[in-house]
C-alpha cells in the first residue's frame, strides 16, 4: 500500500510545473555554487601552496644574520583551505587568511577576504551550504504543505479513508513519493559534488574526506528529514492548504533567517568579545608588569641574572659561560607565551560560550544545528581555525627557541654574532596536520544530538498528527 | 470613499487575529533590532573613550619619564627613552585615529562589524595600519546582526505580504467582492483604499517603533544632520514597502486564488532579497575579482627584503636628495640609524603603493558594478540607502581611511625630521605632536547618495502600483 501512495505521489509530484521549476532552479543553484566553491578552493590553496613554498624559501634564504633579527624577520602562516570547502566555505571569509610569526609577539590573522566584497556578501553568499540549508528546506515545504491538507479540501482524502488505507500508511507513503521527488533533485548535486572533490584529489582530498563527506551527507538527509516531517504535520494538522502554507513559511523564515542573527547578539550580550584595544592593552600590561601585577619584567629579569650567577657559580655576567642575551630573551619569550596562552586562551573560551548559546538556540531552530556541524565536517569553523593557529603559534615558539638558544650558545664574547643558513635549516619546514573527524564530532556532539532529536521528534509528530487528523 | 473602505477592513481585520500577531512581531523584532544597534554604538564609544584615555595616559607618562630622565632620577635605554623621537615616534607616543559612530549608527550595524573603527597611528609604513581590526567571533560576522536595517530589509516586505496576498482574492473567495462591486466603487478605488489602510498601519508602526525605539537608546537628533537622516531614512523604508504593497496589488490582479498569490509572493521575496543580491554578488566577484591577500603579502614581502638588501645604497641616495639632513661625521650611531630607518620606510611605502593601489582599484571597480545593478533588487537599494544614513557603509569607512592616511603623513612629517637629527624631545614637545581631528563626512553628499536610491525606490514602486492598477482593469470579477 505504501508503495502505491508514494507511486501516485511522486508521479502527481513530478507532473506539477511548480514542482519542475522550483527544482530546476535549485539545482542550478546548487551546482553553480558548488562549481563556484570548486574553483575558489582550487586557486585558493594553490595560491596558499605557493605562498608557503615562497616563505620556506624566504625564511632559508635570508643570508646572514644575528638570529633574533632573524626571529623578527620570521615567517608567514597560510591558512590552508579545506577541500569540503567547496560544499561549506563556513567562517573562512571572516577570519583572516595569514598570520605573521614573529618574535615577541602572537599576532592575529590579518586580511578577511569579506573586507575586500561589497556589502552585498552581507545580504547573503551563494554557497553549497546556503542552497542545502536554506533553499532545500524551501522545496520541501512547497512539496509537502498541501500532502494532506488539500487531499481534505478536495474530499479525497474521505475516499482514501473509505477504501481503507490506514493513516499511517497514507503518511509514510507521502514522506517516500516527496523523499523520491527530492532524490532526483539531490542526485545530481551529489555526483557533481564528489566529482569534484574527485577532480581536486591530488594529494588524496577525496581519500582523506570521505569520512567527512559521510557524515556530512548524514546531517543534510536528517536536516530534510525534519523539515519533510514539520510540513507533513502541520498538513495534516492545518485547517487548509493556505494555514499550512503560512505556519510552515514562517516556521523557515525563523529558522533560516531570523533565529541565527537573533542568536548572534543575544550570545554577545551574554558573553562580550572584548575590544582588540583592551586585549592588547591587557597583554602588553601582563608582560610588562607581570600576570599577578607584582612582577614586573625588570626584576624578572634580574632574578633570572642572580639564578645563573649562582649557578654557574661566577660573580659578574661577563664570566658565564653562555651569552645572557640568548637567555634572556628565551625567559621573556617564555613569560610572553604564558601570557598570550591565558589570553588568547580566554578570548577563544568567549567564543567557544559563545558558539555553545548557538548550539543550544538550536533546540528552537534545527538550522543552527546543521550550519554548525557543516562547517565543523567541511573543516570551516572557528575550532579549526583555533586549531591551525595555535599549530601556527607553537611553529613561532619553536623558531624563537631555536634562534634564542643559538644566541645563548654561540654569541658569547663576540660583538656582532652572525649565523648562517645552517642554522635555518635546523628549523623544520612547517606542516599542519588538520585535526581527525573525532575532533570534529567531540566538538560538535550537541548540535549532533540536538539535530538527530529534532529528526525523530518531527518523524513522531508527523505519525501522531497523521494519525489524529480530521479527515473533513 | 477611500475612507469607507479603510474603515471597513479596519473593522474586518480587526477581528481578525493575525494583525494583533503581526502587530506584536513587529514590535518584538523593531525594538530588539534598535537595542542591538544601540548596545554595538555603545560599545564602539566605550573603545574609542579607551583608546583616548590610553592615550592620555601614555603621553602623560613619556612628560614624567622625560622629566625623570632630565633629572637623571632614570637612563632608560634608547628603544624606550621617552625624549627619542623614535621610540615615542614608533611606540610609546603614538596616537589614535577613531571614527565615532555616526548619529543614527544604532539603526543599522551595517558593515562597521567587520571593518575596523580605529587605527594606532606610528611612523612605521602605511601597510602596518592595514588588518587590525576590531575582535570578533566570526560565526557572528558570517551571520550578521539583528539590526533595525535586517527587520526593514528582510521582514517589513514579509510583513506586508502577510497582510496583503489575499488583498482581493480574498474577497472574492468569500464571495463579498461581487457584492462590493455592485455598490459604486470601482476595483481600482477598492484595492487602493485596502492598501491605504495597511500601508498607514503597517508604516505608522514601523515608524513610531522606529523613533520611539531611537529615542529610547539615546539616539540624539539635535547632533548636526540627524533629523533630515532621519527623514530620508522613514522616506526609503516607505518607498521600499509601498513597492512591496505594490507587488502584492500586482500578484492580486492576475486573478488567481489565494494560496497561489501567496506561494507567488514568496517566491518574489526570495527573488528580490536573497536571489538577486547573492547572484550578484558572483557575478562581480567573477567580473571583477579581488587579487589575493596572500600574493600581496608576498609582494610586500618581498620589496621589504629588497629595500633591506639596498638599504646602503637607499641612504647614500636619500642623502643626495636631503642633504640638510646628513648626520655629521662625529654623529652617534643612533642619527645613521634613524636617517637610514625613514630611507627605507620612504623606499618601502614608495614600492608598495602600486599593489596597494590595485587592490583599491578592483575594489572600486567591484562597488561600481555594485552600484550599477542594485537597481535590480529594492532590497539592494534599501540597504545601500539605510547604511549610508546610518553610516555604517563602505562609503564613510574610505572616507575614514582617507582622513587617517592623511593624519599618517602628518605624524611621519611631523618626527622623522625630529629622529634623524636627534632632537631630544621636551614635555612641550610632546605636546606638539600632531593630533587626530575627525571630520564627519558632509552631510549633503551623504543625503545626496542616499536620496538617489530612495527616489530609485519611489519609482520602482510607482511604476509596479501604476502596472498593478492598470492588470486590476481585467480583473474577473466573477469567475
Amino acid at each position: 500500500m505504501i508503495r502505491t501512495v508514494a507511486r501516485k505521489e511522486m508521479l502527481e509530484i513530478i507532473r506539477d510545473g511548480r514542482f519542475r521549476w522550483s527544482a530546476a532552479i535549485t539545482l542550478l543553484l546548487l551546482c553553480g555554487a558548488l562549481a563556484m566553491g570548486w574553483q575558489h578552493y582550487r586557486d585558493v590553496a594553490s595560491q596558499h601552496e605557493a605562498a608557503r613554498r615562497d616563505t620556506r624559501q624566504q625564511w632559508l634564504k635570508q643570508g646572514e644574520k644575528n638570529p633574533h633579527s632573524a626571529a623578527h624577520y620570521g615567517v608567514y602562516a597560510f591558512k590552508p583551505r579545506m577541500p569540503l570547502s567547496l560544499v561549506d566555505p563556513g567562517v573562512d571569509p571572516y577570519v583572516g587568511v595569514a598570520a605573521w610569526l614573529e618574535a615577541h609577539k602572537q599576532n592575529e590573522f590579518k586580511f578577511k577576504p569579506a573586507q575586500d566584497a561589497t556589502a552585498l556578501q552581507r545580504l547573503g553568499e551563494l554557497t553549497g551550504a546556503t542552497v542545502l540549508q536554506l533553499l532545500l528546506p524551501l522545496v520541501i515545504i512547497l512539496l509537502t504543505f498541501s500532502a494532506f491538507a488539500s487531499e481534505r479540501e478536495l474530499g479525497t482524502l474521505r475516499q482514501l479513508m473509505s477504501l481503507g488505507v490506514s493513516r499511517s500508511d497514507l503518511a509514510w507513503g507521502k514522506a517516500l513519493g516527496i523523499s523520491g521527488a527530492l532524490a532526483m533533485l539531490l542526485l545530481p548535486a551529489t555526483v557533481i559534488g564528489v566529482a569534484g572533490l574527485a577532480l581536486t584529489a591530488e594529494n588524496g582530498a577525496l581519500a582523506g574526506s570521505t569520512p567527512r563527506l559521510l557524515l556530512l551527507f548524514a546531517g543534510y538527509l536528517a536536516y530534510f528529514a525534519v523539515f519533510l516531517g514539520i510540513s507533513l504535520a502541520v498538513s495534516a494538522k492545518a485547517s487548509s492548504a493556505r494555514v499550512a502554507l503560512i505556519t510552515l513559511l514562517g516556521f523557515w523564515i525563523f529558522n533560516g533567517l531570523l533565529a541565527p542573527k537573533a542568536v548572534t547578539d543575544l550570545a554577545r550580550s551574554i558573553h562580550p568579545t572584548p575590544s582588540t584595544l583592551q586585549f592588547a592593552r591587557d597583554i602588553e600590561h601582563d608582560i610588562e608588569n607581570g600576570m599577578d601585577g607584582h612582577n614586573p619584567a625588570d626584576s624578572r629579569a634580574e632574578a633570572l641574572k642572580q639564578e645563573l650567577l649562582r649557578k654557574y657559580n661566577v660573580d659578574s655576567v661577563n664570566k658565564l659561560p653562555i651569552d645572557f642575551n640568548g637567555v634572556r630573551m628565551q625567559a621573556g619569550e617564555e613569560y610572553g607565551n604564558q601570557v598570550f596562552d591565558r589570553h588568547y586562551g580566554a578570548l577563544w573560551a568567549t567564543y567557544d560560550r559563545q558558539r555553545r548559546i548557538h548550539d543550544l538556540a538550536s533546540i528552537l531552530a534545527p538550522s543552527l544545528a546543521i550550519r554548525s556541524l557543516s562547517m565543523g565536517l567541511a573543516g570551516t569553523d572557528f575550532p579549526q581555525h583555533a586549531h591551525f593557529s595555535q599549530a601556527a603559534e607553537q611553529y613561532r615558539r619553536l623558531i624563537n627557541r631555536e634562534m634564542n638558544m643559538d644566541l645563548a650558545h654561540h654569541a658569547k664574547g663576540k660583538p656582532v654574532y652572525m649565523a648562517k643558513e645552517s642554522l635555518w635549516q635546523k628549523i623544520p619546514d612547517f606542516h599542519y596536520e588538520a585535526p581527525g573527524l573525532g575532533w570534529v564530532v567531540r566538538n560538535h556532539t550537541l548540535s549532533l544530538v540536538l539535530l538527530t532529536v529534532w529528526c525523530l521528534a518531527a518523524a513522531l509528530a508527523a505519525s501522531w498528527m497523521s494519525r489524529r487528523m480530521e479527515v473533513i | 470613499m477611500l475612507f469607507l473602505i479603510a474603515k471597513n477592513d479596519w473593522r474586518n481585520i480587526r477581528a481578525d487575529r493575525t494583525l494583533w500577531a503581526i502587530a506584536l512581531l513587529l514590535t518584538t523584532t523593531i525594538l530588539y533590532g534598535v537595542h542591538n544597534g544601540a548596545s554595538w554604538v555603545d560599545f564602539q564609544k566605550r573603545t574609542i573613550q579607551g583608546a583616548l584615555a590610553d592615550e592620555a595616559e601614555r603621553h602623560a607618562a613619556i612628560k614624567q619619564g622625560i622629566e625623570d630622565a632630565n633629572a637623571g632620577r632614570t637612563s632608560p635605554p634608547s628603544w624606550k627613552d621617552p625624549r627619542s623621537p623614535y621610540a615615542v615616534g614608533y611606540r610609546l607616543g603614538s596616537r589614535f585615529a577613531t571614527m565615532p559612530p555616526a548619529p543614527l549608527a544604532a539603526l543599522a550595524v551595517g558593515q562597521s562589524d567587520l571593518l575596523p573603527y580605529y587605527f594606532r597611528v606610528t611612523v612605521n609604513s602605511r601597510d602596518t595600519m592595514l588588518g587590525n581590526d576590531e575582535l570578533e567571533n566570526p560565526v557572528h560576522l558570517l551571520s550578521g546582526r539583528f539590526d533595525l536595517a535586517f527587520v526593514i530589509i528582510y521582514l517589513f516586505p514579509l510583513v506586508i505580504l502577510a497582510v496583503s496576498y489575499n488583498l482581493i482574492s480574498g474577497d472574492k473567495e468569500d464571495g463579498t467582492l461581487a457584492l462590493t462591486l455592485s455598490t459604486p466603487v470601482s476595483l481600482p478605488s477598492l484595492a487602493m483604499g485596502k492598501i491605504a489602510f495597511r500601508a498607514a498601519f503597517v508604516l505608522t508602526l514601523g515608524a513610531v517603533l522606529s523613533v520611539a525605539g531611537a529615542l529610547l537608546s539615546g539616539i540624539d537628533l539635535s547632533a548636526p544632520g540627524a533629523a533630515p537622516r532621519l527623514l530620508l531614512w522613514m522616506g526609503a523604508v516607505a518607498a521600499y514597502s509601498i513597492f512591496w504593497f505594490g507587488l502584492a496589488v500586482l500578484i492580486n490582479a492576475m486573478g488567481r486564488n489565494s494560496a497561489t498569490n501567496a506561494l507567488a509572493l514568496s517566491g518574489l521575496w526570495l527573488v528580490f532579497v536573497l536571489l538577486i543580491p547573492s547572484l550578484l554578488n558572483v557575478g562581480i566577484k567573477t567580473a571583477h575579482p579581488v587579487p589575493s591577500r596572500v600574493e600581496m603579502i608576498q609582494a610586500m614581502r618581498h620589496a621589504s627584503d629588497a629595500v633591506t638588501a639596498e638599504r646602503s645604497r637607499l641612504m647614500a641616495e636619500f642623502l643626495e636628495d636631503h642633504p640638510e639632513l646628513a648626520p655629521a661625521a662625529s654623529a652617534d650611531t643612533n642619527a645613521q640609524f634613524a636617517v637610514r630607518s625613514v630611507a627605507m620606510t620612504e623606499e618601502l611605502e614608495r614600492r608598495i603603493q602600486p599593489v596597494l593601489d590595485e587592490f583599491d582599484k578592483r575594489i572600486s571597480r567591484q562597488q561600481q558594478l555594485a552600484d550599477q545593478y542594485r537597481f535590480l533588487s529594492p532590497a539592494i537599494l534599501t540597504q545601500a540607502a539605510l547604511y549610508d544614513l546610518a553610516g555604517t557603509g563602505v562609503h564613510r569607512y574610505k572616507h575614514f581611511l582617507n582622513l587617517a592616511a592623511n593624519y599618517h603623513q602628518q605624524w611621519q612629517a611631523h618626527i622623522q625630521p625630529k629622529m634623524m637629527q636627534t632632537v631630544k624631545l621636551s614635555t612641550a614637545s610632546i605636546d606638539e605632536l600632531p593630533r587626530w581631528h575627525w571630520q564627519e563626512e558632509d552631510t549633503a553628499d551623504v543625503l545626496g547618495r542616499a536620496g538617489t536610491h530612495t527616489a530609485a525606490l519611489a519609482l520602482t514602486a510607482a511604476f509596479v502600483i501604476a502596472i498593478g492598477v492598470l492588470a486590476l482593469r481585467r480583473f474577473p470579477v466573477v469567475g
